[in-house]
This record gives C-alpha cells, structure tokens and sequence, in this order.
C-alpha cells in the first residue's frame, strides 16, 4: 500500500517533485537504452566494413516498400501518441483513450507486417542464416552477416514494440477507469516518451537494413 | 498544438521522403552511410517535439545528453579499429618440401 500525502506520495515534496521524478526515471533508462542499441549499430559499421560487398548484397534481399509503410506507420503512431498527450494535459480523457486505441491499431499493423508478412517471407526464401542460405560464392559470409544483423535489430525492435504496446493499454485502462486529470498525467508522458524512442530506434534501423546497402 | 503536430508530421514525412530518394543516388559505397543524414534530424525532431527535451526538468537534458556523449564515444572509438587499420595482404606460403 503506497502512503500519499494529498496528491502526491510521501517520499516527494510535492506533485510537481514526483512528477519529475518519473519523468527523469525514464529519460535514465532511456539513456541506458540507447547504448544497448548503439552496440547493434556498431556491430552494424564492423561487419558492413569487413564484408562490404556481401554485406550491401544482402540489403538487397530486403522488401523496401514493407520497410518504408512500416516506417510511415510508426511515424503516424508516435504523432497520434503525442496528440493524446496533448488532449490529456487539456483534460479530455476520451480523446486520450481514443488517440491510444489509434496508436496501438498502428502498432501492431507494424508488428503484422513485420513478423506476419516479411519475415515469412523471408524465411521461405531461407533468407535466415544457415545451410540453406540463398546466396553463394564469396559473397555469403558478408550477405549471412547481415541477415544475422537483421533479424536480430528487428527482434529487439519488435519486443520494444510489444512492450510498449502493453503500457499504452495500461495507459487506456487507468484512463478508463478515472485516474487521470489535467493536473496529473505523468504516467501519459512517461508511456509517450518511451512510444517516441521506440519510433526513434526504427528510424535509425529504416535506412541501415533497406537503403544504404540498395544500389551500392 | 494540432497545427505544431501537424508541421510536425508533414516534416518528418518528408525527411523520410529525401532519405528513400537518397538512396537512388548513385552514391559510392564509402558514401552511401550519408543517407543516415535525414534520419538524424528525424531522430533531433522526435526528441524535441515528441519528448519535450526542452521543457522537462533541467536532469533530463543530462540524461539526453549523456546518452548521445555515450553513444559517440561507443560508436567512435569502436569503429576507430576497423576504419584506420589498413589490410596487408598474407603472401600465399608453400609447405616446404620436408612436410
């Protein structure tokens, strides 16, 4: 059972001090969770360098229109999160919920066309690296290095992806039931902060799997 | 606001159309990571107009710009190795003749 004292609990001044605590909370694990994705894009520059060619031609076994929809998807997500945001703070809980219903439909759209239709697709063509791999000659090790890069940036993305849709249905349920109002909606922005770095991942990932490799 | 999201959106939507044309160009392989440019800027106008970097207490632009310190750091040194070390080719050696 947490204490409160009036609208805030015990361990904070006031609800401005916990409200900033929060935030600032996940703004730390955000940091940190950049660095875990920043050993992927590293892990990105080693291979590509060392197997250019294969590595480039490996990119080019990727589906880019799935690749681009996915990333308008997920941009339109973030925009429809960040407007319930907004409607929160202006005290409109219904829009809020609505907004999140929205942003949830896009993102699992992104998580059907990801792993429903593109990564099927890929595992039929044994693009998943083993002795079945497609590509041949000198060029296999450099193409397998970059599936390897793929499907594992893309896992992680998607287990992001999961994870955030589950706070965006907390964030429907404590809406729902009344917990939110103008002056508290700090869990609204926490959820939101971490939807945008979620979209931010994809939009670093977007052009390091389908386009600098295309047309190299 | 709905107008700000709104410029918002139309701006990053097109950064995503510069950053699809780029990679038509035909660029050379070294040159070809240039296409991470517009998705750089997509990632600054996500931070500033969708988690607030400004507004929030003064703590969360250290967070912010620590992790982007850090990351440099990882991402620089990192590929420091990789990107300086010069590959001298093994001359093909033959087993003497005793073996």
């Amino acid at each position: 059972m947490i204490e409160t004292v009036g609208n805030h609990e015990f361990q904070y001044s006031d609800a401005r001090h916990q409200s900033h605590t929060a935030i600032s909370g996940m703004w730390l694990f955000l940091a940190s969770e950049t660095l875990f994705f920043g050993a992927l894009f590293l892990a990105w520059i080693y291979a590509r360098h060392w197997r250019l060619e294969g590595f480039d031609l490996g990119a080019r076994h990727t589906d880019m229109t799935l690749g681009t929809v996915n990333s308008v998807i997920l941009i339109t997500s973030s925009v429809i999160y960040a407007a319930g945001v907004l409607y929160a703070e202006a005290g409109n809980m219904r829009r809020l919920v609505q907004c999140c219903y929205a942003a949830m439909a896009f993102g699992v759209v992104f998580l059907l066309l990801k792993f429903g239709l593109e990564w099927h697709t890929d595992f039929s063509h044994h693009l998943f690296p083993g002795a079945d791999f497609p590509i041949k000659g000198a060029a296999r090790g450099g193409a397998q290095l970059f599936f390897v890069f793929y499907f594992m940036s893309t896992a992680l993305h998607g287990l992001h992806m999961l994870i955030g849709l589950g706070l965006v249905l907390w964030i429907v349920v404590r809406a729902k039931r009344g917990e939110f109002t103008r002056e508290y909606t700090t869990p609204v922005t926490v959820v939101g902060l971490y939807w945008a770095f979620v979209d931010m991942v994809w939009i670093v990932l977007y052009p390091l799997i389908y386009l600098i490799g295309r047309g190299a | 606001m709905a107008r700000r999201l709104l410029v918002t959106y139309g701006l990053l939507l097109l950064l995503l159309g510069i950053e699809v044309a780029g990679s038509f160009l035909p660029l050379g392989r070294g040159a070809r990571p240039l296409i991470l440019l517009p998705a750089v800027i997509m990632v600054g106008i996500v931070g500033l107009q969708f988690m607030d970097v400004r507004s929030g207490p003064t703590i969360v632009r250290l967070f912010a710009a620590g992790a982007i310190i850090w990351l440099v750091i990882l991402l620089g040194l990192g590929s420091l190795d990789p990107l300086t070390r010069i590959q001298y080719p093994v001359p093909a050696q033959t087993a003497p003749e005793s073996y």
